[in-house]
């Protein structure tokens, strides 16, 4: 499986730029799909792989000097020594261990079943509500909250994978402090109270600044306690930030509605939706929220119309990929097309009442809407299409504008929603809150300015790492190093603390108490599942200490009680609950959410001087356009997290590095490769990282993720990839995280990134070529065919009547069976995360993935078709199909993959002997070998620790080396409904049985249950005439339905 | 004279040779054969608890204090609480009690020696067995009668499937019981 990794081949990138009759030759050519550009041009390294199934290296020999010090012959030698021993000692029995009950046992504990709890994740600022799995005390898993009103029991990738972080070995233990901020050592709380206090007084009265910079308050309770802090020391000053903010859409809000914060918009009403630069469906916003309400639209079971996405985008997000028609446009000239197309409407069109505003027709009418289309190449059907589409759908349409687009492109889009009547889907229910407005850039400007003049006495860096995030052209490392006492509350050292006197651990969220309200009508409330696992404290607490002056006020409650008594005083009394207080606080707590009565205000009406008088607009340069993006680490507070480390950008696939993404022309102009090094060049800011060519970017658009190259992130997260937070600046002028006056060129040297792109090939050989494109794997149609005749969609196939060599199984009872729903996958891979976590998945390392070695038993395939330049993508999870007639089964020498008599093929790994037929033998490549111990291989055996071990799935074997392992089914929840089926006397319900993917899916694509039982969900999929099984024709009888792909197009892509 | 050696060797040495080595073998295979399953391992516990007292005179029900047998996969061995239940009161003057209530005292923890034990890989599930009716004795042997408690049974895979695989015979007292799973999955995953 290997190749020694795939992109260290060269690409021709002169022979990919497309040729001008490229596109009459594709639409005479049958579709063809592909996952690499060696893939689509049949690049012959690449067909010999495909031909020899694995990479090539997947089998090269361990390293010995990397396996155990004992040597074979010594292991023998010492074999035989034990067994002689056993022999001549033989009078005993062998020692069992000791059982350990416990001595007094916690009520709600029964050894060997789950409780589940609720609370809040805080990753981010949306706060989704979640439900954690625990055994015995330990949390094992995170899931949704179902009770929670936005997140609606699904939660994204990040928060599935934050359970890591708990466990984290890396994790500062005690509080640690050092006068030179140098060499940090260990330092007993007490004392680290006294002397906080101790100094928090002196400033406060020598009237020297306290600065506190927080990220986002989204908790009353916090805000409460910053008010109070600021009160008890009055020289205190709040700062806020967040690196991927809403800055612009906010003000944007502001000026064209009067009101603070853009809207939650009603997406499951919208008919039509067009997202400029957005990538909501992944990154940006409640991306889990948006999911559901976008695939509930999206699904064919359910009878509703399928609504139509447009995107327009510069960037390759997966959300563009998604979309029924992708049209790539320079970030920098998307303002041009807003105007355009209110040209078209208001002027042309005349609709809606600005029509007859001067002052705004003005200012579009010259925007041609033809002229703008021909002088970037856009697809003239598919706009169109769009414009027919916006006006036939008025008041059922929305137009989404990016985080990352400037202000004034916010403000013509909120117009161009007004114009069209959109303003129909903004919820009139509910309304995001902002709690404390984020600090602007003149806040952090006077802050630092202060530091510099020697007036701040104080810095606490409550939970943030500013020295990472900040724009450097501020210079907040140099003036917070003038700061005479740096205060870092952080889960590990990081880039901050190395500026810092004092570094105290922080909790996790699963070790702390909160209340967090981001929109209106409900609280969501946070608890503790597990005491500190070690010295660490949550920040709110360490505040309230020292506002209370003493360290004696500290205890294990403080803050919870504080945030009771909050509620009590403050929140409670005007919930009108007929309950008292202790039994509303519990039922909430358990409920995990708190409703309250609110009505936001009316909408307003539009501020028409907004755009009117809009002194400067964004217009199209010809320079490179740099998008910093949000990526799997988040902010780059993920980054000792190894599985999001691990988890391929839902588009690229590329793990363990983010890189600059360009298109095929540009990097033809600038004579660039995968792997070539360029660099990104602002003036005095600059950074140098690989390049990778991204089918369907937009020319001269680099493309970045943020939150790598952290320099002090841990063991794990230390120096992977390269950090972008260089390029931010103070002086925007579009937005924070996009520039249109880069430069950019070739520099030397290489990096080699790593992609599963092209990893779990599938067969094919010589005297095949170009079947692959035929198979099917992948079947796609338009959703007006579907309407048509469903039957049809499928086309014909091929029937090929086969002999198995399998027996044949009668399933009498149940089957197990699962469907995926293409056409709701966006490819966001929380699936992955989740599945990682309940089968207690490794982490490989950027070198073994590089080997073909990665051990993610569901893995999103993601299959360009089309031209390099304007392709379209399929996103397809790809898990074991638990053929009826596995041909894995048939070539294991030693039974330890069988069928089971409900339809599962299982593993026994006590069986197994690491033979690797099966895995040959697997036409969906779906097998995962244990190559090496991986926990104790990956990084020193940095995830074979104590804390890690707390966090396994005690229900689920952890396989060590030279073992076969695969998807189960998650037949540990299987069991577990047999079980409960036992104890009550019933039968088993498929319906009951809900796998951790499933669980995880936030567009609910996927599916499970049992097929034998007419009434199930899954069998009405399975009989749906969209639902397909990959490589039916070889006859595996694979029980994993897909649905074809429905783009909602005019016409057959 | 090199023929005669040979044929001294074949004839007579080999076979006596084979004869030693597979009898040895096989007295060594059935000798060792409890010990191999663990029958009749019987450590001495930390507290002297008797299950004949407790389970054969009194008649106490096995899930009084085996609490999630029917609940979990784990049987689970009472927590020190439990024991307290009865012995705050009960037999306070025993030197064994007072031994259990120093444990429950100090909040130590109480390290019973396992007797029953299948490997890590095995997913022996309790609760299924007793709600089926399965009585803990056909595992566990005659528990009521054992002043020490120890191993009786064969818990090895063959005897798993022994029952599995010919319920109606092994459990006559069950005339509605199915046979087993038998597929790797119903223990292995």
């Amino acid at each position: 499986m290997q190749a020694g990794g795939p992109m260290d081949k060269k690409i021709d990138i002169t022979n990919l730029v497309p040729q001008e009759n490229n596109e009459q030759k594709s639409e005479q050519k049958e579709i063809n799909y592909w996952r690499s550009f060696r893939e689509l041009h049949n690049d012959p390294d690449f067909l010999k792989e495909k031909n020899n199934e694995f990479k090539e290296g997947v089998t090269d020999d361990f390293e010995v000097s990397k396996l155990s010090v004992l040597s074979r012959r010594k292991f023998l030698a010492l074999l035989s020594a034990s067994a002689a021993l056993a022999a001549t000692g033989c009078s005993d029995y062998k020692e069992k261990g000791s059982i350990v009950p416990y001595n007094k046992k916690p009520e709600e504990i029964i050894v060997g079943l789950p409780n589940f709890y609720a609370s809040t994740c805080t990753s981010c600022n949306n706060a989704c509500g979640i439900l954690v799995k625990t055994r015995e005390g330990r949390p094992i898993k995170i899931d949704g909250n179902p009770d929670h009103p936005v997140s609606k029991g699904k939660i994204c990738a990040k928060g599935q994978a934050s359970i890591l972080n708990l466990y984290d070995p890396g994790r500062l233990k005690d509080p640690v402090y050092s006068s030179d901020r140098q060499n940090h050592r260990n330092i007993p709380w007490g004392e680290v109270d006294d002397k906080i206090i101790a100094e928090l007084k002196t400033n406060a009265g020598s009237g020297k600044e306290i600065a506190i910079v927080t990220h986002r308050v989204i908790s009353p309770s916090y805000k409460k306690l910053l008010d109070e802090f600021i009160a008890a020391y009055p020289t205190t000053k709040v700062y806020s930030y967040e690196l991927f903010d809403e800055g612009t859409k906010n003000s944007a809000w502001t000026k064209t509605y009067g009101r603070k914060t853009y809207p939650v918009v009603k997406l499951e009403n919208a008919k039509v939706i067009l997202a400029l630069e957005s990538d909501f469906l992944t990154y940006e916003g409640n991306a889990v929220e948006n999911m559901r309400l976008f695939a509930m639209n999206r699904d064919v079971m359910n009878g509703r119309e399928f609504n139509r996405l447009y995107v327009v985008e510069g960037a390759a997000t997966s959300t563009g990929f998604t979309a029924d028609y992708r049209m790539r446009l320079r970030t920098d000239a998307i303002e041009e097309f807003v105007l355009s197309l209110l040209n078209e409407f208001l002027v042309k069109r005349r609709i809606s009442s600005f029509a007859s505003d001067v002052r705004i027709s003005g200012v579009v009418q010259s925007f041609q809407l033809e002229k703008f289309a021909k002088k970037y190449n856009l697809d003239g059907k598919a706009l169109n299409a769009l414009v027919e589409d916006l006006i036939k759908n008025q008041g059922n349409s929305i137009v989404l504008a990016g985080n990352k687009l400037p202000e004034s492109t916010h403000i013509a889009v909120n117009l161009l929603n007004d114009v069209l009547g959109n303003t129909k889907l903004y919820s009139a229910d509910s309304e995001e809150i902002e709690l404390q407005p984020l600090s602007q850039r003149n806040d952090i400007e006077t802050l630092i300015g202060s530091m510099n003049a020697g007036n701040v006495g104080m810095v606490i860096h409550a939970g943030t790492n500013p020295v990472y995030h900040i724009a450097h052209d501020y210079g907040y490392t140099d003036a917070v190093k003038k700061v005479p006492t740096v205060i870092t509350i952080a889960d590990m050292l990081n880039e901050s603390s190395e500026v810092s006197q004092y570094v105290l651990p922080l909790s996790h969220i699963l070790e702390s108490w909160g209340d967090y309200r981001t929109r209106t009508n409900f609280y969501s409330l946070q608890q503790p599942m597990i005491a500190p696992l070690y010295r660490s404290r949550q920040k709110e607490a360490m505040l309230l200490t020292w506002l209370r002056g003493n360290k004696e006020a500290f205890n294990e409650n403080l803050y919870h009680e504080y945030v009771m008594q909050n509620w009590e005083k403050n929140i409670f009394p005007v919930l009108n609950s007929k309950l008292d207080f202790k039994k509303f606080w519990n039922a909430s707590l358990h409920d995990g959410v708190a409703y309250i009565n609110e009505k936001p205000a009316p909408p307003s009406t539009f501020i028409p001087d907004a755009f009117a008088g809009l002194s400067s607009r964004m217009t199209a340069s010809e320079e490179y356009i740099v998008l910093l993006e949000e990526g799997n680490l988040g902010d780059g507070r993920f980054a000792n997290n190894g599985w999001l480390q691990e988890l391929p950008h839902p588009v690229s696939k590329i793990v363990w590095d983010n890189y600059a993404a360009v298109s095929v022309q540009t990097a033809a102009d600038l004579g660039v490769n995968n792997n070539d090094n360029i660099e990104v060049l602002f003036g005095e800011r600059h950074l140098t990282l690989p390049v990778f060519v991204q089918p369907g970017l937009a020319d001269k658009v680099v493309e970045i993720q943020l939150g790598y190259g952290r320099t002090k992130a841990g063991d794990v997260g230390s120096n992977v990839g390269f950090n972008a937070n260089v390029l931010l600046t103070k002086h925007v002028t579009l937005s924070s995280r996009f520039f249109n006056n880069a430069k950019v060129s070739k520099v030397t040297g290489t990096h080699e990134l790593v992609t599963t792109q092209e990893n779990h090939a599938i067969d094919e050989s010589p005297l095949l070529k170009d079947i692959q494109f035929k198979r099917g794997i992948i079947v796609e149609s338009t959703y007006n065919e579907f309407k048509k005749n469903p039957a049809l969609v499928k086309g014909e196939k091929e029937k090929v009547d086969i002999e198995s060599v399998n027996r044949e199984h009668k399933y009498t009872s149940f089957k197990w069976g699962m469907s995926i729903d293409l056409n709701k996958c966006t490819g966001c891979s929380a699936c992955v995360i989740a599945c990682n976590v309940e089968n207690n998945i490794p982490v490989v390392g950027k070198e073994q993935v590089k080997k073909g070695r990665e051990m993610t038993w569901l893995r999103i395939d993601r299959y360009y078709h089309g031209t390099p330049d304007t392709p379209q993508a399929n996103f397809q999870p790809m898990l074991c199909q638990h053929c009826d007639f596995a041909p894995c089964e048939n070539v294991c020498p030693v039974a330890a993959t069988t069928h089971s008599a409900d339809g599962l093929n299982i593993m026994a790994y006590n069986r197994c002997v690491g033979t690797r037929y099966c895995s040959n033998n697997c036409p969906y490549k779906v097998r995962r070998f244990n190559y090496f111990n991986f926990r104790d291989h990956f990084n020193d055996a940095y995830y074979d620790k104590e804390s890690v071990n707390l966090m396994y799935n005690p229900e689920v074997t952890v396989r060590s080396r030279g073992v076969m392992e695969k998807c189960t089914f998650c037949v540990q929840r299987v069991m577990d409904e047999r079980q409960h089926a036992i104890e009550q006397n019933r039968n088993v319900e498929g319906a009951n049985v809900t796998t951790a993917c499933q669980d995880a899916c936030p567009s609910y694509a996927i599916v499970f249950g049992n097929i034998n039982d007419k009434e199930s969900e899954v069998y009405k999929h399975r009989e749906n005439a969209i639902g397909y099984l990959v490589l039916e024709e070889i006859k595996t009888a694979p029980n994993v339905t897909y649905f074809a792909k429905l783009r909602n197009t005019e016409e057959k892509a | 004279m090199k023929k005669f050696l040979l044929d001294y060797g074949l004839k007579v040495r080999l076979p006596i040779l084979l004869f030693v080595v597979i009898i040895t073998f096989a007295v060594t295979y059935y000798v060792s054969y409890a010990e191999r399953n663990n029958i009749g391992y019987q450590p001495e516990q930390p507290i002297k608890f008797s299950h004949k007292v407790h389970a054969g005179d009194m008649k106490i029900d096995c899930k009084y204090c085996h609490i999630s047998a029917d609940k979990t996969r784990n049987a689970s061995i009472p927590t020190v609480s439990v024991c307290m239940g009865c012995h705050t009161l009960a037999r306070k003057d025993m030197p064994e009690i007072q031994k259990l209530t120093e444990y429950y005292d100090q909040n130590k923890p109480l390290l019973w020696n396992r007797i029953h034990r299948v490997p890590d890989f095995v997913y022996f599930n309790h609760s299924v067995h007793v709600n089926k009716g399965i009585d803990c004795a056909n595992c566990h042997g005659d528990v009521q009668n054992m002043e020490v408690i120890g191993q009786v049974k064969n818990l090895n895979m063959g005897a798993c499937l022994d029952c599995h695989r010919n319920a109606h015979a092994k459990l006559p007292n069950l005339p509605n019981i199915n046979n087993g799973p038998d597929y790797c999955s119903t223990c292995h995953r």
